[in-house]
């Protein structure tokens, strides 16, 4: 792990309580607009409602709609609040087990409406460069294409392919390439 | 006109030391430089070298007007005499060549300059020696490009290089602390073609070595990668996946004018082209798996070139207008090697073996030798073998992950 994403780590496990709180309703600020995680401030329709004496609306940063209230992805390429999904030798298909993965990435992007999410297709060191390249692309857009089909916004979603170029286990065994073939999910906001 | 025909099996070299002038330090290291390094580039363009223990025998002798005799009694048909010295930091040095049964030099040479790179000397020494031969132009100022991530600060970052064709003097050519991969020489020897994640997604840029400056050819539209310059400079072919899939493009070298050549659903890759221009190889695995493809450079007459193996990829057209064949990745029993198809007989051979992965082939501007990048988990370091597949060595690039060699053309056009 680097030096910077430990840090960032460091800092999200630092500011949880206070993102928490503020998402449960402080006693001095509570957020009177929804925040994205919606449930725990009861009900969207509760946005103009003053509560305990703190101002009656708060403003909201005009780039996200729905608060800053979810981690985003570590900007070292790792981590972020979305499971990878893995792929077969030089597949693209999505299994089962991808599927199940990408309805759950669904839910949670389909409930943070301001998340950003780029699709990042990887693959194992095996086949040229090119080659890995045009297939992580592929990777890329047919799990894209599968959370479109779940009902998140394609506008939302970003490919990108970084072939062979970003391993996440150098390693030479099968148990490494197939960790390496993968979609990952860069959140933003 | 010359009278003397050097080459083929029929010549030997003799390489003797070279001579200090001045028996200081600097003139001493200069000249172990340039014996040492002339005869690995003339070794390298396959000249046979009498060998060391055979020139031990020769009498003590001034090399600027030898007793050809001597050296017919080794066998040597050729000789290269030498003498150096570095003055106030600059190297001057003096080389001749003779012919020995001619019994007379042929060529005689004056190169003065900085000293701080004796075997730039050697190299362009080789370079004039080869000029005079029947075995074609010589390489030894020619410049690989690679991509390392000897200075990543977090191991995920890749910039290019440039390195001498030997391995040595290796300068960083990118520093933006991304992706960058898939360097392409311009044919006249002054930028590379690349792919770069600056901007996120892979674009296309080229970088103009010499100037330091760096612009995008593609602009943002889909993923762009593995550029591949026309032989007249004047067109790049790339892969695009702008239309959804991965396609062959073509556009002019400053990136206008795009235009799309292929239309499969399969993924269509590694654009390189013909050395007349006039056709573009490339890899699709629209039949299954990849194979190399060839069609004319307006997309039209699309043949498949290769049967043997379920997956060939990568290709490489031998520049040399004589060898008319086709490098490429080719995966063998389990694991990926360079391999050659000739176009005529459509005979493959395997140029590597047990090298782990080998791929990324790119040919010499001489289409006599060819790098590629071989290794397993993470370790990968460059290659060069000759066309026959008889030598193959592993260059001294340096630290890191070495890899996606481009084997550029002579010394730049000014």
């Amino acid at each position: 792990m680097t030096r910077r994403s430990r840090l960032l780590i460091a800092l999200l496990v630092l500011l949880a309580p206070a993102l928490l709180m503020s998402a449960c309703g402080g006693k001095k600020r509570g957020p009177a607009v929804a925040t994205g995680s919606g449930s725990s401030t009861g009900s969207e329709s509760g946005t103009e409602q003053p509560v305990d004496g703190g101002p009656d609306i708060r403003s909201v940063d005009p780039d996200s709609a729905a608060g800053r209230d979810f981690p985003i992805s570590d900007p070292s390429g790792e981590g972020g609040p979305l499971e990878d999904i893995h792929f077969q030798y030089d597949q693209a298909d999505l299994t089962d087990q991808a599927r199940a993965i990408l309805e759950r990435n669904a839910q949670w992007i389909n409930a943070h409406p301001a998340a950003k999410v780029r699709v990042e297709g990887h693959c194992d060191e095996r086949g040229t460069v090119e080659y890995n390249l045009a297939l992580g692309e592929r990777r890329a857009q047919s799990t894209r294409e599968y959370l479109v089909s779940l009902g998140v916004a394609a506008d939302r979603l970003a490919t990108v392919s970084y072939g062979k170029e970003r391993p996440l286990d150098t390693g030479a065994s099968e148990s490494s390439h197939a960790r390496n073939r993968r979609a990952h999910f860069a959140v933003s906001r | 006109m010359r009278d003397i025909i050097i080459g083929g099996m029929s010549d030997r070299f003799a390489v003797p030391d070279c001579a200090p002038r001045k028996g200081d330090e600097a003139s001493n290291v200069a000249c172990r430089t340039l014996t040492e390094v002339l005869r690995n580039d003339l070794k390298f363009e396959s000249i046979q070298l009498v060998p060391d223990n055979l020139m031990a025998a020769i009498p003590p002798q001034n090399l600027d007007a030898p007793n050809y005799v001597d050296w017919q009694g080794i066998n040597a048909t050729m000789l290269v005499t030498m003498r150096a010295w570095v003055t106030g930091g600059e190297l001057t040095v003096e080389a001749k060549l003779h012919a020995v049964n001619a019994g007379k030099a042929i060529l005689a040479k004056r190169y003065a300059g900085k000293a701080d790179n004796p075997r730039f000397f050697a190299h362009q020494l080789s370079d004039e020696i080869m000029a005079l031969t029947n075995i074609g132009k010589g390489v030894a100022r020619t410049k690989i490009a690679f991509v390392s991530n000897r200075d990543s600060e977090n191991g995920r970052t890749k910039e290019l290089y440039i390195m001498d064709y030997d391995g040595y003097n290796p300068r960083r050519i990118t520093v933006n602390k991304d992706i960058n991969i898939t360097p392409a020489w311009s044919p006249d020897g002054r930028s590379l073609a690349y792919t770069s994640y600056r901007r996120k997604s892979p674009d296309i840029f080229l970088a103009s070595i010499f100037e330091g400056k760096s612009s995008n050819l593609t602009n943002g539209s889909g993923q762009n990668f593995a550029p591949s310059f026309s032989p007249d400079g004047k067109r790049i072919a790339y892969s695009s996946t702008r239309g959804g899939n991965s396609e062959i493009w073509v556009a002019n070298a400053d990136g206008s004018g795009p235009r799309k050549l292929t239309s499969s659903p399969g993924l269509d890759t590694a654009p390189v082209w013909s050395p007349t221009g006039q056709e573009i190889a490339f890899t699709s695995d629209r039949a299954g798996t990849p194979q190399i493809y060839v069609m004319d450079s307006e997309g039209l007459n699309v043949r498949r070139l290769t049967n043997v193996g379920n997956w060939n990829d990568a290709p490489a057209w031998n520049p040399a207008k004589q060898f008319s064949e086709i490098a490429y990745t080719s995966r063998i029993e389990g694991g990926f090697n360079i391999a050659i198809v000739d176009f005529a007989t459509r005979q493959v051979r395997q140029i590597t073996e047990g090298r782990g992965s080998c791929e990324y082939p790119s040919w010499a501007p001489s289409g006599r030798h060819l790098t590629f990048a071989c290794g397993r988990g993470g370790k990968w370091q460059i290659g060069v073998a000759d066309r026959d597949g008889r030598s193959v060595t592993m260059l001294p690039a340096g630290p890191g992950k070495n890899e996606q060699p481009d084997w550029g053309p002579g010394p730049a056009l000014q």
